[in-house]
């Protein structure tokens, strides 16, 4: 919403300076998002050329002779416009420039002395003109200020609406606000209703009863006008708010939407048949807008329409063939009541943004409509002469008003504030809310039929506050309770976040990086995912984005593939993030993707980065947590995603907790420089969290007696787990068994192909005595035996 | 005589010794079984118990300073070892080392962080929400109608997958559904936080089609705005580190909050460089305000026992303000140049 200072001031009586009133509007709620406001360029000055000659040394420059009412200056110029006698805009040396942000410093260009400057609009900031310098047409004197001679000495403000403020959508609501807040008083609108209505308008109205989007139309016809120019007063009001001024006609009802806020429509009453109907517009039909444009319709949307045609959609924009051209004789005015829902669905559907949608859809003052009627017959007739019609109307206007049972204690529970009830009436009177069957307690408010969206006593304590100001509310220091605080450390979700916390610091210090990326993914890694169909958005911003992730896989690939060009070698990023099964399923996850380039360097070797490595990296972040590895199972990995034989699962009972190995080479194929690649999902949310916490830690075991170290080699099945055999042998004797190693394992045709020879080192210690050759080979024998039995494996001598 | 001449020779052959295997050779020709010193002092055997006494005690001083002369050379030796050792062994430790970057942790989650631990100081529990949400939580339960123009205030995605009422699925476009989740399932006292991913088809250097925000609900008997102010005020002056902090709360809409308000912080321009706290400008912060009792209603609340405050702020944005960056879209991008400049360290996180 767009309006200059002296609009405003058509409707406020005030003394507030621009900058003031911005600052009252920001305060009450209509925040202001601009003011132009020119009052420093008082300093520059209208100067005439006396003269001018070429600059001897160079081609483009003139040296002219500027008089600016006081003296003569000097002043090297390079504007091709530059003429005798012409009158320009003139910088004194020392001024700021604000188009070109530089201070001007008195100097030679060129070897000849320039003691100012002539401006462009540009230099100025008026419009992005530099062709050449600014020409005054209007014979000011020399000296006068720039803001006079320039006419910038009306400030525009530009506010930002909220959507429940359809009262300020003209300059007159905006009024009415700043004066309840004492920033001046409301002025009664300039016009007269008309007293002749001469004869009964040849138009009439129907509105079918067919939940059309409206209520309530009132029409007049304007006989023999003359649709010329409009006025100065009304095209400048146009032109301060980056409206083009097209004929009085079109200008008079744009006028009075920014004016009062009321959208209205003007017919050439000549192009239309004698009855406008409001009605649903039937399947297929179409209209051509006044935006040119053509439009298809359907039964959702309300139009104007006569015997034939639509003529407009109504409450969003007029049909280009039945609108007011220079040659306009005859004019049909129509102001109407849409349903805003209905008006904002259409419009939404239709893809327009008009001014009259924009109001009607924020829901319009219903007592503006008669007003709106009069004023603009007032304009039209005024400006174009003619003859008006009595009134023609259809439907019926609910005058109705909305009042609300309000109880003055209600504020201070809400605000915190004590405000006594005698202020908060005397607000709510500024505003024109009327105050009816005062008591001690309470008070019945009837609400001003410009405000629709104040429903609720609640509305009206905001309508207080915002008057009295936000500033006055009381602050209070806050404070956690000790309840409050017993909830938070033992809240299920702040767990999880200091697992994610654990889990962040132990990939950082693994030298993986944490990125964020989209939660979206492409088709294509969609297709290859496997994807639930669900998980597809409809208004994608591209195909790259066109499904909610079911895995990071890609995204990750993409940056670690980026960063490679960029000259990466060890990549290892990670994410903690959501995943989607379905649109009804999302998991937060780890995922961490790692690709280790191999590069030669005598004394700083190759980063190695394999199988290992991950499954390393995954027995570190469990550690972490405070978890036991001893507690996991582990299997091959079945996924797609991943190379078959160098790929695992690790679950928790049932639950999935890791998955994890190198990338499978076929999701590979389309990122040719990360062969070499590593990824894991770590689904944490499937951990007992809660358990975790109430665990103590794992006892630690410090005994100072001898311990005893001794490698077993052993012969299993080819596909013997070995977590199991590992888990087996920590649980043998765990007074005495320290430590369980693993630490090689081999096949060969000697032990058959069916078998594998695994090697690991026990060590074991009391914490009570040292132990005797005898107590050694007691638990040397018991591991031989159970292991054997257990998994019939063979101790290799 | 004898026992001097000894002393000469074993003195100077000890000397000659450059290795410890020759100094064990020598060490044997004087004092092995059939060593030089070794046989005087056989020699005794024959002789008288007074010359016994006498010539033993000779040969025994001899011995031992044989001996004391031998370990003397056998540690020069063994330094001489060493060193000559440690020689072969010098590395040229000037040869430079490759290039490692840290791993950095993601400016977002140094801001997690801080909120979670800010609030939680305050007695905020975190909640939490899918982002795939139904029209219900994200818009309808929070008075956010259907062709209402607050809709518009936000550009929605829409997922293709339905609702049970048979409306489209939405990305949610703010953390407020998660409001509606708690107040749904939980009795007052309510006091959480909800931190998370937000979407909005929107993209430039200050939107990003996905973002974050933190939503904030406190809901008890009396909770009102001048609380409101307080916890925010708090919130900023310890987020921004600046203990005097200049605000200004206005006037604002939201569908959900009655009245409602936008906090403001003061800032100006010092060397190019955005100082919060102070100064005549402003910018804005977070939108916040008093529960609309028509929510309440929707998460059936009793509205006579029951009110609070509620307030949403972005995330990346508040993180942008504090660390002086300019381009949301650099967050998401995985560039990890980006990272390492503005990401944290272990030590910073």
């Amino acid at each position: 919403m767009k309006f200059s200072y002296s609009w405003l001031c058509d409707h406020l009586e005030t003394n507030q300076s621009p900058d003031q009133i911005g600052e009252i509007l920001t305060n009450i709620g209509l925040e202001l998002e601009a003011l132009s406001d020119y009052s420093s360029y008082s300093q520059f000055v209208v100067a005439t050329i006396k003269e001018f000659k070429k600059h001897p040394n160079a081609d483009r420059l003139n040296i002219c002779k500027v008089d600016d009412g006081d003296k003569l200056y000097q002043v090297v110029c390079g504007a091709p416009n530059v003429k005798e006698g012409m009158k320009g805009i003139f910088a004194k040396d020392g001024m700021y420039i604000p188009g070109t942000e530089i201070t001007l410093k008195k100097g030679k260009i060129r070897g000849e002395v320039s003691e100012g400057m002539l401006l462009s609009e540009r230099e100025l900031k008026l419009s992005d003109d530099h062709e050449g310098i600014i020409e005054l047409k209007k014979d000011f004197p020399n000296g006068t200020d720039a803001v006079t001679a320039l006419e910038l000495n009306d400030p525009v403000f530009e506010i930002g609406l909220t959507p429940n403020r359809g009262d300020c959508l003209g300059v007159r609501g905006l009024a009415r606000d700043l004066a309840a807040k004492g920033a001046g008083i409301l002025k009664p609108l300039d016009y007269k209703k008309l007293e002749s209505l001469e004869f009964e308008s040849p138009i009439s109205w129907n509105i079918e009863k067919d939940g059309n989007s409206c209520n309530y139309v009132i029409s007049r016809y304007f006989k023999d006008i003359i649709n010329s120019k409009s006025p100065d007063w009304i095209q400048n009001k146009l032109i301060s708010i980056g409206l083009r001024p097209i004929n009085a006609l079109v200008d008079i009802t744009n006028f009075i939407t920014i004016d009062i806020g009321r959208p209205l429509h003007v017919f050439d009453a000549d192009k239309i048949d004698s009855l406008l109907n409001m009605r649903k517009a039937n399947d297929g039909e179409k209209i051509k807008a006044l935006d040119k444009k053509e439009y298809q319709l359907d039964s959702t949307v309300t139009v104007i329409a006569d015997k034939n045609n639509p003529l407009a959609i109504a409450g969003i924009m007029g049909g280009s063939e039945t609108g007011c051209t220079d040659n306009t004789k005859n004019v049909f005015l129509e102001v109407a009541l849409f349903d805003p829902s209905q008006v904002a669905k259409t419009g939404r559907k239709l893809g327009i943004n008009s001014d009259a949608r924009y109001r009607f859809e924020r829901g319009l003052d219903k007592e503006m409509i008669e007003e709106g009627l009069e004023y603009a017959s007032y304009l039209i007739n005024k400006i174009c002469g003619g003859s008006v019609s009595k009134n023609t109307s259809a439907g019926k206007l609910d005058k109705n008003t909305h009042v609300i049972d309000y109880n003055f204690n209600y504020f201070e529970k809400v605000i915190g504030l004590h405000l006594s009830s005698e202020v908060q009436i005397k607000i709510l009177k500024s505003l024109l809310f009327k105050i009816n069957k005062i008591t001690d307690k309470s008070c019945i408010v009837e609400v001003p039929s410009w405000r629709n969206d104040v429903i609720q006593p609640i509305d009206l304590v905001e309508e207080i506050i915002r008057i009295q100001g936000y500033e006055n509310i009381e602050i209070k220091s806050p404070y956690a309770t000790h309840e409050e605080k017993e909830k938070v450390t033992s809240s299920l979700n702040n767990k999880k976040f200091s697992v994610t916390k654990k889990i962040k610091k132990t990939l950082i210090s693994n030298n993986f990086s944490e990125v964020i990326s989209f939660s979206f993914q492409s088709e294509q890694a969609h297709n290859l995912l496997k994807g639930d169909s669900s998980l597809k958005i409809s208004n994608a911003i591209s195909d790259e984005h066109a499904y909610m992730r079911s895995s990071l896989l890609f995204n990750h690939l993409e940056i670690i593939e980026a960063n490679r060009k960029k000259g990466f070698k060890n990549l290892s990023v990670f994410e903690l993030g959501p995943v989607y099964n379905d649109s009804k399923s999302q998991e937060n996850i780890l995922f961490g993707l790692t690709s280790i380039q191999k590069y030669n360097n005598k004394h700083y070797p190759i980063n190695k980065f394999d199988f290992f490595s991950l499954s390393e990296l995954i027995s570190k972040i469990i550690n972490s947590l405070n978890f036991d590895m001893k507690n996991f199972n582990i299997d091959r990995s079945q996924s797609i995603l991943f190379h078959p034989g160098q790929s695992a699962e690790l679950r928790m009972g049932k639950k999935l907790i890791a998955r994890y190995g190198k990338i499978h080479p076929e999701v590979l194929e389309n990122f040719p420089k990360l062969s070499n690649t590593f990824g894991l999902e770590f689904f944490y949310e499937n951990l007992p969290i809660e358990t975790m916490y109430k665990k103590k830690l794992n006892k630690t075991h410090d005994s100072s007696f001898q311990f005893s170290e001794k490698d077993f080699s052993f012969i299993f099945e080819k596909n013997q787990n070995l977590f199991e055999v590992h888990r087996m042998l920590t649980g043998i004797d765990k007074k005495l068994i320290q430590n369980v190693e693993f630490f090689d394992d081999y096949n060969s045709s000697e032990i058959g192909d069916d078998f594998k020879s695994v090697t690991f080192k026990i060590t074991i210690q009391s914490d009570e005595k040292t132990l005797t050759e005898e107590d050694l080979e007691n638990v040397h024998q018991n591991i031989i035996e159970k292991i054997s039995q257990k998994f019939n494996a063979k101790l290799r001598s | 005589m004898d026992n001097q001449k000894v002393l000469q020779d074993v003195t100077k052959e000890i000397e000659l010794a450059s290795s410890q295997e020759e100094l064990q050779i020598v060490k044997v020709t004087y004092l092995g079984k059939k060593g030089r010193i070794t046989e005087l002092l056989k020699s005794l055997k024959d002789l008288s118990l007074d010359e016994k006494k006498s010539k033993g005690a000779e040969i025994n001083l001899l011995r031992e300073k044989v001996q004391a002369l031998f370990e003397v050379k056998l540690k020069d030796l063994k330094i001489l070892d060493i060193n000559s050792k440690l020689n072969t062994e010098f590395l040229d430790i000037t040869f430079p080392p490759p290039e490692v970057s840290a791993a950095k942790v993601h400016p977002i989650s140094k801001t997690f962080d801080d909120v979670v631990s800010i609030f939680g100081s305050m007695g905020y529990t975190i909640a939490e929400g899918p982002d795939i949400e139904t029209d219900f939580f994200n818009f309808s339960a929070l008075n956010i109608p259907e062709d209402h123009p607050a809709r518009e205030m936000q550009d929605t995605f829409y997922i293709s997958d339905k609702d049970e009422k048979g409306k489209p699925l939405v990305l949610r476009t703010h953390t407020s559904p998660v409001q509606i989740r708690t107040m749904l399932n939980q009795k007052p006292p309510i006091k959480i936080i909800a931190p998370g991913r937000t979407y909005r088809c929107d993209s430039d250097s200050t939107h990003s089609p996905m973002f974050h925000q933190v939503e904030g609900l406190f809901i008890n008997e009396n909770a009102n705005m001048g609380d409101l102010k307080g916890t925010l005020i708090e919130f900023c002056k310890q987020f921004f580190e600046v203990q005097d902090l200049k605000v200004r709360f206005r006037p604002s809409y939201f569908p959900f909050t009655e009245p409602s308000a936008e906090m403001d912080i003061a800032y100006e321009i010092i060397d190019n460089k955005l100082q919060i706290g102070k100064g005549d400008k402003w910018l804005e912060i977070l939108g916040c305000g008093m529960v609309n009792p028509v929510v309440l209603e929707n998460c059936k609340l009793d509205t006579s026992k029951f009110q609070g405050f509620a307030f949403g702020m972005g995330l990346d944005r508040i993180t942008m303000l504090k660390h002086g960056l300019t381009d949301i879209r650099s967050f998401f991008n995985g560039n990890l140049n980006w990272l390492a400049k503005h990401g944290f360290s272990l030590g910073e996180y």
